[in-house]
């Protein structure tokens, strides 16, 4: 009796040295393995659904629980398939590490999920698969440009989106009818319709309410609006290329700041929403107004309107000085996937079928319509109407039922889809590249650093360059430009 | 005799064999996996790869930047290590010292050590909504007085780094406190009785008594929280903007190496270039300490 219990004690001993040679060297302050990416996971990703026995499977991974409203959907008009989705939250980049994680092994997914920040990373690899097949669905949906563009590369097509994300500038009416003399946006639109009318829009609104009111939350909203307006994109023949627009940006972003007319709220930060509700205070206790915010489609349901508290009703929108898009999420089937033919259909389902389409803009998607599909759907899962759709066909087609809609509401009146969709034809999808995501923080990141008065703007490009140049080793890297 | 001494042996080896095994796999793998990384052009994104020598480790000093990582991470883990362990000493020297008694030191020690247990995601985020511009930091500061105007304290490269520092401090000392506790309780009592009889005082009897006596332990610490230091990631990528914001004041090894491989392509190449220089580093200031600390008889 003796001897067998010790003998499972030392079973057990060896068991716990063999996990403790696996675990990673214990150091005083955890150590970030060194190969594989290790992105501190916030939220655990949730778990793949047990897929159904008898029936097709389709692995759909995403990085929201969008497009699972339209699986199911695609499951009810074809009962032979089973979705299988997975969501992976991509708050601090777990989504885009799993995705690299699992290449190379069978583990991949059949159809992928890519958000703008990093759809055209996959679009110039080889791991999408060709769908060349479903352009001519885009031409039959007159597919806004911009978004066939971004899901191009060297002409073949690998990803589509549902959505266009034109962006728009969203103002206070009751701001602009004290300090501007009108809140009618024709009017508005011609106040700001330009760089200069912009900066001088700016500096009335500051004196007409003696530094309390900001123009914009921060010069940071219009990084986006700066790049889609440049001649070229970052990288030409291996090359990086700084357009004439991003030296505009920092010399904008510099008079913005000197002269007070953005509050210094950083993008996402609890200040720049309480900018939203007019709950803005700073640190003596003096209440502040920002007068205006830059957002694209789904910034207005899912960013502006939910954290606007009280002032619904007192916002408009307009072009804003320079077109420009912001965010999407493009569908992309993986080229190594068994159901490959499956895969095409599905995504030609979610982003190039009328009725889909219809169907996900005009809120036909009620949890109720869900569950009848599948009854283990989440209570929570349903498409509200409103999200601007990539089709111009539909967007035509719908446009007026959105008269008089909550959103036009809070709008005071204005049909936003309606507004969206003149703006969508004029954005210009072609300057995205792969590496835009990681310049692009890059120089936000030293942009500040320069805006502060840390580092001079000699400095603020060398350390920029550098920083470009450590990441991406065959970049060639041109001089700094010439600082003013 | 001899016979059961060889049957005693056996039964050791038999024992280490699955750690050693294990060790081998997933530990001593890696690191010669990533050595034969750093000489190629491996990136994720693209199914190619060559040998290109020496060139990555050519590029990482082509420009400041590695160096910059290279100062920072000793920059902030000396900030952090010299308070961690004086401040760790002088409790435990309270908490074992039979003059003054104090009472409840396990309730203390936990107390101290609780910062450890939360995750590190977590308490970044948590000081950046603290400290951000509008946030309830500069709030007070500026009502109480102390500050004139807001401050942008994760944009001002001393206040940011110095962030990083007390976090990595408050989060690790209770357990240095613990363990040079545990090495103090170790050291026999009749050694302090004995110097007491003979007038030492309680300066003389920490430097005579109790520090040679703790050198084991310190030389252990010193050396974990060097390396954990030349590796730290996680406290710094989440507490700006993932880059060492602001103006890379807070870059460290790690995040450039993660910023190389978590762009675009991914460059794992040339990630696992920093990697193996980081371990170089470690490796030498380890042995280092190794030899200057060790018994000189």
């Amino acid at each position: 009796m003796r001897k067998s219990l010790l003998f499972l004690m030392s079973l057990l001993v060896i068991a716990s040295m063999l996990l403790g040679a696996c675990a990673t060297t214990p150091a005083e302050e955890p150590a970030a393995p060194a190969e594989e990416p290790a992105a501190p996971a916030e939220e655990p990703a949730e778990p793949a659904e047990e897929p159904a026995p008898g029936k097709t499977v389709l692995n759909v991974w995403s990085f929201t629980n969008e497009i699972r409203t339209m699986a199911i959907a695609f499951e009810g008009k074809h009962p032979d398939v089973d979705v299988v989705y997975t969501m992976i939250p991509m708050t601090d980049g777990e989504y885009q590490t799993k995705l690299k994680s699992s290449l190379g092994t069978t583990d991949i997914p059949d159809v992928v999920a890519l958000e703008a920040a990093f759809v055209k990373e996959w679009v110039e690899a080889d791991f999408l698969a060709n769908l060349n097949d479903l352009l001519p669905l885009t031409e039959e949906l007159q597919t806004f440009p911009a978004v066939v563009q971004v899901g191009t590369h060297d002409g073949v097509a690998k990803g589509f989106s549902y959505q266009a994300t034109p962006g728009a500038f969203f103002y206070r009416r009751s701001i602009a009818t004290e300090c501007l003399g009108t809140d009618d946006p024709a009017a508005v639109q011609a106040m700001v319709a330009d760089l200069d009318k912009f900066v001088a829009t700016a500096a009335t609104i500051k004196e007409c309410s003696g530094g309390d009111y900001f123009m914009v939350g921060t010069s940071a909203a219009l990084f986006n609006p700066f790049l889609a307006n440049r001649a070229q994109p970052w990288i030409v023949d291996d090359a990086l290329v700084i357009d004439p627009m991003v030296e505009a940006y920092i010399d904008f972003a510099k008079v913005m700041r000197d002269e007070g007319y953005e509050s210094q709220a950083q993008q996402w930060s609890e200040g720049w929403f309480a900018g939203m509700s007019d709950t803005l205070v700073d640190a003596d206790g003096t209440p502040k107004k920002i007068f205006s915010y830059f957002l694209p489609t789904w910034g207005l349901p899912y960013v502006l309107i939910p954290n606007s508290g009280e002032t619904g009703g007192d916002w408009a929108m307009i072009d804003g000085p320079l077109p420009y898009q912001w965010g999407g999420t493009w569908a992309g089937a993986m080229a190594n996937s068994p159901n490959l033919d499956l895969a095409t259909e599905f995504i030609a389902f979610v982003a190039l079928d009328e009725e889909n389409l219809t169907n996900w803009a005009t809120g036909v998607y009620t949890n109720e319509y869900l569950a009848a599909i599948d009854p283990d759907v989440p209570e929570d899962q349903a498409q509200p109407p409103g999200d601007f759709v990539s089709s111009q066909v539909v967007v035509e087609k719908i446009t007026s039922t959105f008269d008089g809609s909550a959103l036009a509401e809070w709008l005071g009146g204005q049909n936003n889809y309606e507004a969206f969709g003149k703006a969508a034809p004029k954005v210009n999808g072609a300057l995205l590249t792969g590496s835009d995501d990681a310049i692009q923080r890059a120089l936000e990141s030293v942009r500040d650093a320069y805006l502060n008065g840390e580092i001079t703007e000699a400095e603020m490009w060398s350390q920029w360059l550098d920083s470009v140049r450590n990441e991406f080793p065959d970049l060639l890297i041109p001089d700094p430009p010439a600082a003013d | 005799m001899n016979h059961s001494s060889a049957k005693w042996n056996r039964h050791g080896y038999l024992f280490i064999t699955p750690f050693i095994l294990g060790f081998l796999v997933f530990g001593l793998y890696p690191v010669f996996n990533t050595l034969a990384l750093s000489f190629t052009d491996t990136t994720i994104m693209s199914g190619e790869a060559s040998f290109i020598g020496l060139k990555n480790f050519q590029r990482l000093f082509a420009d400041d930047f590695f160096m910059k990582a290279v100062r920072n991470t000793w920059m902030i883990w000396i900030l952090n290590f010299i308070p961690q362990i004086g401040i760790a000493m002088l409790l435990s020297i309270w908490y074992t010292s039979a003059r003054l008694r104090i009472k409840a030191v396990g309730v203390w020690r936990a107390i101290f050590y609780l910062p450890n247990l939360l995750m590190p995601a977590a308490v970044a985020r948590l000081f950046f909504s603290l400290f951000s511009f509008y946030g309830p930091v500069n709030q007070f500061a500026v009502q109480a007085g102390i500050l004139s105007e807001a401050m942008h304290f994760l944009q001002d490269v001393t206040a940011t780094r110095g962030l990083v520092v007390f976090i990595q401090w408050w989060m690790w000392f209770g357990q240095t406190i613990i363990i040079i506790m545990a090495g103090m309780t170790a050291i026999p009592i009749h050694l302090y009785e004995a110097a007491m009889v003979d007038g030492a005082s309680g300066m003389q009897m920490f430097r005579r008594i109790t520090l040679p006596l703790l050198k084991p332990i310190l030389i252990f610490i010193f050396v974990t929280s060097l390396v954990g230091g030349m590796q730290m990631f996680d406290i710094p990528y989440m507490l700006t903007d993932g880059r060492g914001s602001p103006v890379y004041s807070i870059m460290t090894n790690n995040i450039l190496m993660y910023s190389k491989f978590s762009s675009s392509k991914g460059h794992l190449g040339a990630a696992s270039s920093v990697g193996v220089l980081n371990f170089i580093m470690t490796t030498l200031c380890a042995l280092g300490i190794f030899y200057f600390l060790r018994d000189k008889e």
